[in-house]
């Protein structure tokens, strides 16, 4: 792919107003608040487009296209099953005990309701996983511009590090949530014409249902058994799996979405921060999976597309969206493709290193290492942390590079390590009479259970190292089932050790758990702003969907 | 600061960028498509950020 003189202008006019956004913030940073939590000062049609755009990182762009190509329609689910009605149970149950508790993180909200030691486990884990989250992306992002564009690895991962960073470091939070929603309005407006295209010259949904194997183009349909399927998972894997442990696991307690949700202005906004931002979700898989799937249908048709091949032999299908560029898109549109990549890379790294920079400064630093400090000190603080995030990512990318399957497992076993997070929330904010000792043993006892299902069974020829007790059909539905039984794990053992452990008093605990919390009222609200109408609609159309593409 | 201010330069320029090189470089195609794939996207992205800078523009005058 050769880029002409108009392309970089495009690129460099995204990367001012990027910088120029982070410029104009700063001034409004003056406490430690501010910086790492906004302020609570964020309008909602912004947190709304943030909490899905933190999310919408390269490595889920070039994946989702990705898994388009290999698993067809069924990539939907990640969507459609999963993540919008995690959304939904996060804006409609959850939010009003992380809002209504001040808290000013995950972590922190973990140690009101429960104890010290439950906060500090999931400080580091969550602390590590940034780290190396945002390494990765950063990873995947240097190896696809030097293959695509035969740009330096070195000077791509530095550069965007350095913008990321400038931003980030100027105006904080609130920086990284501005921007993300212009990086999301720019994927958007970028890869829209893409899918468009793709999908009419495969011959549109009809053409290219008539080209492909049913299986590839039927979510629900083949569901009944693994075999049936090209993702390899039944129907309860799924839907108790990925449907509800891992989406929920992922939308309601990781810090890195939940975080946007808290930057809003009052209650009632931060409630509906995650239900307005189910609507352009929705919309996504239209953008994101559809082209690889349209790329798929492309490569069977002569029409001289094909895919790259992988140097272990087998379609490179994570090329998917950039050779789909390179045929569809003249100079100028080319640039603002490559922008958006460039734009999904960045807002997702910042998700992560704003993420990071308030649980360490907050719930680390200020707990654990130097409590009582005036606000000035941990603003700096946060500062420094901003750059240290930065710093630490660029050394993951690189260690990418040396270790690649070390990263490979590491996401693996961190995707794991989060599994039982999910019923430590249900139990802590549902159930007053979880304790703080249940909550922990559940959650160390439900970590260690996934960590052993997944070094016991075997999937594509990983996992079992420890022994070989079960073989999965894929790596996806050995992924769900670890998650189901990390979290059955978490809750029963929670429950067991709650009930033999002394319950904390009620007072305590108010604003903190159902129960003992006043609910927000919306009654006065317009119809618009209150979330039982909104949560109809969404549901409505969820379900539409769903039975378009059975 | 308002965001749709930024956004809808960020888009208006984008948009005449595009649009520009559609009008005046039609010729510009990609192999798979014979659409002026330049000038639509950009004649959208000029709507798109013009609207998001009239609704600014009302939000400031409806404030004073």
């Amino acid at each position: 792919m050769k880029l002409a003189p108009v392309d970089y202008v495009i690129l460099v006019l995204y990367f001012a107003f990027v910088l120029g956004i982070g410029w104009r913030l700063r001034k409004g940073i003056s406490s430690s608040g501010d910086f790492l939590t906004s302020g609570r000062s964020v309008p909602i049609w912004i947190t709304s487009l943030a909490f899905i755009a933190a999310n919408l990182g390269a490595v889920e762009l070039i994946g989702m296209a990705a898994s388009g190509a290999k698993y067809g329609i069924m990539t939907a689910h990640f969507y459609w099953l999963g993540a919008i009605p995690a959304m939904l149970f996060m804006g409609i149950f959850m939010m009003p005990f992380y809002y209504g508790s001040k808290a000013r993180s995950v972590p922190e909200y973990l140690k009101m309701r429960f104890d010290e030691k439950t906060r500090a486990f999931n400080a580091f884990s969550f602390a590590i996983m940034t780290i190396l989250a945002s390494g990765i992306s950063m990873y995947a992002l240097g190896l696809l511009l030097q293959l695509v564009l035969g740009w330096s690895f070195t000077i791509s991962v530095l550069a965007s590090a350095a913008i990321v960073l400038a931003y980030t470091f100027l105006g904080g939070l609130t920086s990284a949530i501005y921007n993300e929603v212009l990086q999301f309005l720019l994927i958007v407006m970028g890869f829209a014409p893409l899918a468009i295209l793709a999908v009419a010259k495969a011959g549109g949904w009809q053409g290219m249902v008539s080209r492909l194997p049913p299986n590839m183009v039927h979510a629900w349909r083949y569901m009944g058994s693994p075999t049936e399927n090209p993702m390899g998972v039944e129907l309860f894997g799924m839907i108790a799996g990925l449907g509800f442990v891992l989406s929920f696991g992922y939308w309601c307690t990781n810090f890195l979405v939940v975080q946007r949700a808290m930057a809003a202005d009052s209650m009632s906004a931060a409630r509906r921060t995650p239900l307005v931002g189910t609507l352009p979700k929705m919309i996504l898989p239209f953008i994101v999976i559809m082209p690889g799937i349209a790329a798929l249908v492309l490569s069977k048709m002569n029409l001289g597309y094909a895919f790259p091949l992988k140097a272990t032999g087998g379609p490179d299908y994570d090329q998917a969206l950039t050779t789909l560029m390179a045929q569809f898109y003249p100079a100028g549109m080319l640039g603002v493709g490559l922008t958006g990549l460039m734009a999904s890379f960045m807002s997702g790294m910042a998700g992560n290193v704003t993420a990071f920079n308030t649980v360490f400064t907050y719930d680390i630093y200020q707990s654990y290492i130097r409590p009582g400090a005036p606000d000035r000190h941990y603003l700096t603080v946060g500062r420094v942390t901003t750059v240290v995030g930065v710093l630490l990512s660029i050394g993951a990318a690189y260690l990418a590079t040396r270790y690649n399957n070390l990263m490979d497992l590491l996401q693996l076993v961190f995707g794991v390590v989060n599994a039982p997070l999910f019923a430590t929330f249900l139990l802590g904010m549902f159930w007053k009479r979880a304790t703080a000792h249940g909550a922990f043993a559940g959650l160390s006892i439900g970590t260690a259970a996934a960590l052993f299902t997944l070094s016991s069974t075997v999937a594509e020829g990983k996992g079992g190292w420890i022994a070989h007790l079960y073989t999965f059909p894929s790596q996806m539905a050995q992924n769900f089932w670890i998650a189901i039984v990390a979290f059955t794990t978490c809750l029963v053992i929670s429950m067991v050790v709650s009930m033999v452990t002394s319950p904390r008093p009620d007072k305590e605990m108010e604003g903190l758990v159902y129960g003992l919390t006043k609910l927000p009222s919306d009654d006065a609200a317009k119809w618009y702003q209150r979330p039982a109408p909104l949560t109809v609609l969404v549901v409505v159309l969820l379900l539409i969907l769903n039975i378009w593409f059975r | 600061m308002d965001l749709r201010v930024p956004s809808g330069w960020f888009f208006t320029i984008l948009g005449l960028i595009l649009l520009g090189m559609g009008v005046f470089a039609p010729e510009t195609r990609a192999a798979l498509t014979t659409v002026n794939v330049n000038l639509y996207s950009g004649a959208c992205m000029l709507v798109f950020g013009l609207f998001l800078l009239l609704l600014a523009w009302r939000a400031t005058r409806s404030h004073t």
